[in-house]
């Protein structure tokens, strides 16, 4: 993976309105993306990830701080960096009209370079198994994603910046897709996806940014938050629970969410495995399954405000 | 520039060349039609005469007997009512040059693509011009391309260059509705205030040219259709200050939509 950093974003804020009805969208936003990297911008429906992208697409201008991606300026050098991007917007509009051919020729030829764009461009239709020679308005919204898609790659841009490009694929594109996606990271490219499918950004994403109320709560590489120490652990009898045990794990300091049904316990153990064996030693154990933590439980676990207790 | 969003906007809306420079040249027809008649366009010289001002002004004449001639009557008459129609063009292109992709969310594609905004939406309203130049390029044809076929005893040349003299009205009201789209962002505002600005404009005229005055002669000097008068070239009055005057306001508006384009956000 090549170093340095692709994007810098440093106190970016957005706010509408003013007085008393002012909204913050966006609030002191300090992040930077390496190059070469997937970085998953992951938050629920108005944290902030779509505000976020606006800013850096020079849609929408910052209330405060600023940003630049490949070192330039966002806001001065616009057009060189639209040049070395491309870009999928969450609620993708295409001309309704005109055939994905048609578009796929007319945002290559303002991109500048029309037969090699093209070329590509067919290529990447391939593999999305899609037919460019319908019109927009009779494309189903999957095809239009993959037009999307399509348009945004085409170019083989250093940085894609996609929103949500998944929502309404089937599985086998989102396959397809994921592997786009690793076939970037090879080539040292750099993918900012925002997201709110935590498989997905689990599966193809390097680090993760968590994004809540237009806030930044953390930042971590997905390696490292899906290895947190917190696990579910479902203990299987061979008959009824033991007197009194579900009490006991219920006191134990490190062990929270016991549930009991017939002969089986579910629980989260935090930390060491040793506590909980000595305390389960007095039944006989069938069976223990260990579950680590999904994403979502982490991303929930951060929204809750008890990543620490976790 | 490149002219590669002006290529593309004449490629998708060629047809509308076709489809208003047809409706205006059958327009242009039905008045060459009447023009052909003597004892029509007479008889209804005499209805108008008996009729107040303002209601000969609605009708694009200030004076009567201009309209039993045969160029008089084309120019008064189909000049006035194309200068209507040609305000419904000018105010739907105004909204295709940004107001519609931006409302549709097309915008986004387009402006994450190196071109800036200053020059998207000059070769947007490039591309409108060129089409509002052919569509009374091809109504003046027609128009005139008729009155020949009927035989009719008029100066082709003035009868085309009063058509023609429609453009600087019709490329100020498509940049003022591209203006009030760039100020307003809602496209169904920037609809009813440019709808708005044609009508009082038309108002104004009507008022300010049948009634004396100084309010009178201000409401006639704030409305653009009074600074388009096709009798002008008959009566060989035609002051090129009034289309300089056009223009002038066209290069203003088009000075403040690109500001408010350039530095506002989009979308939103």
């Amino acid at each position: 993976m090549a170093s340095g950093s692709i994007i810098e974003m440093r106190g970016l804020s957005k706010t509408y309105g003013s007085g008393s009805k002012q909204t913050v969208a966006l609030s002191n936003l300090d992040l930077s993306v390496n190059r070469g990297e997937i970085f998953g911008y992951l938050g629920p429906n108005g944290a902030g990830k779509t505000t976020t992208i606006r800013l850096l697409l020079d849609l929408i201008r910052p209330s405060q701080g600023g940003a630049t991606i490949f070192g330039l300026d966002v806001r001065a050098d616009s057009v060189e960096i639209h040049r070395r991007i491309g870009f999928f917007p969450a609620e993708l509009s295409l001309w309704e009209g005109r055939t994905g051919e048609q578009i796929i020729h007319y945002v290559a030829s303002v991109r500048g370079d029309t037969r090699g764009i093209v070329k590509h461009a067919g290529e990447l239709a391939e593999r999305l198994d899609f037919d460019t020679s319908k019109k927009v308005r009779d494309l189903s919204s999957g095809n239009k994603r993959k037009l999307g898609l399509i348009i945004a790659m085409m170019h083989s841009p250093e940085l894609l910046i996609l929103d949500e490009p998944t929502g309404g694929l089937d599985p086998l594109v989102q396959q397809t897709f994921h592997g786009m996606m690793d076939e970037y990271r090879d080539k040292g490219k750099t993918v900012f996806l925002s997201s709110h499918v935590l498989s997905e950004v689990q599966a193809i994403c390097d680090r993760v940014g968590i994004l809540r109320d237009g806030e930044l709560k953390a930042v971590e590489s997905v390696s490292n938050i899906t290895n947190v120490e917190f696990n579910w652990v479902d203990v299987d009898f061979r008959n009824a629970l033991p007197a009194g045990l579900q009490q006991t794990l219920e006191d134990m300091p490190t062990i929270t969410d016991v549930s009991a049904n017939g002969s089986r316990v579910r629980m989260r153990l935090i930390g060491d495995f040793d506590p909980l064996l000595r305390a389960i030693s007095s039944g006989y154990v069938e069976s223990l399954h260990v579950e680590e933590p999904t994403l979502e439980e982490i991303f929930l676990a951060y929204y809750s405000g008890d990543k620490e207790k976790s | 520039m490149s002219g590669i969003v002006i290529g593309n906007t004449l490629r998708t809306t060629w047809k509308q060349i076709l489809y208003w420079g047809l409706g205006l040249g059958a327009l242009g027809l039905y008045i060459d039609f009447i023009a052909s008649s003597p004892d029509i366009i007479s008889g209804y010289a005499e209805l108008l005469s008996s009729m107040p001002p303002a209601v000969l002004q609605a009708f694009g004449a200030s004076d009567v007997a201009l309209l039993t001639t045969s160029e008089g009557w084309i120019v008064s008459v189909f000049v006035s009512e194309a200068a209507i129609f040609l305000s419904v063009f000018s105010v739907l292109a105004g909204l295709n040059i940004t107001a519609n992709d931006e409302q549709s969310g097309v915008m986004d594609v387009i402006l994450s693509l190196p071109i800036s905004r200053a020059a998207y939406l000059l070769e947007r309203w490039i591309g409108y011009a060129l089409i509002g130049l052919a569509i009374i390029l091809v109504t003046a044809a027609i128009t005139v391309g008729g009155m020949i076929g009927m035989n009719i005893e008029a100066p082709s040349d003035v009868i085309f260059a009063s058509i023609l003299n429609l453009y600087p009205s019709m490329l100020l009201v498509m940049t003022v509705t591209s203006l009030l789209a760039a100020v307003m962002r809602r496209r169904a505002l920037a609809i009813g205030l440019a709808a708005a600005f044609v009508i009082v404009s038309y108002v104004f005229n009507a008022i300010g040219a049948a009634a004396g005055g100084v309010a009178a002669d201000l409401m006639e000097s704030l409305s653009y259709f009074s600074y388009v008068h096709g009798e002008a070239f008959v009566l060989g009055t035609y002051d090129p200050a009034n289309t300089i005057v056009l223009l002038l306001a066209v290069l203003i508006g088009f000075g403040l939509s690109l500001k408010m384009f350039v530095s506002r956000d989009i979308g939103i």
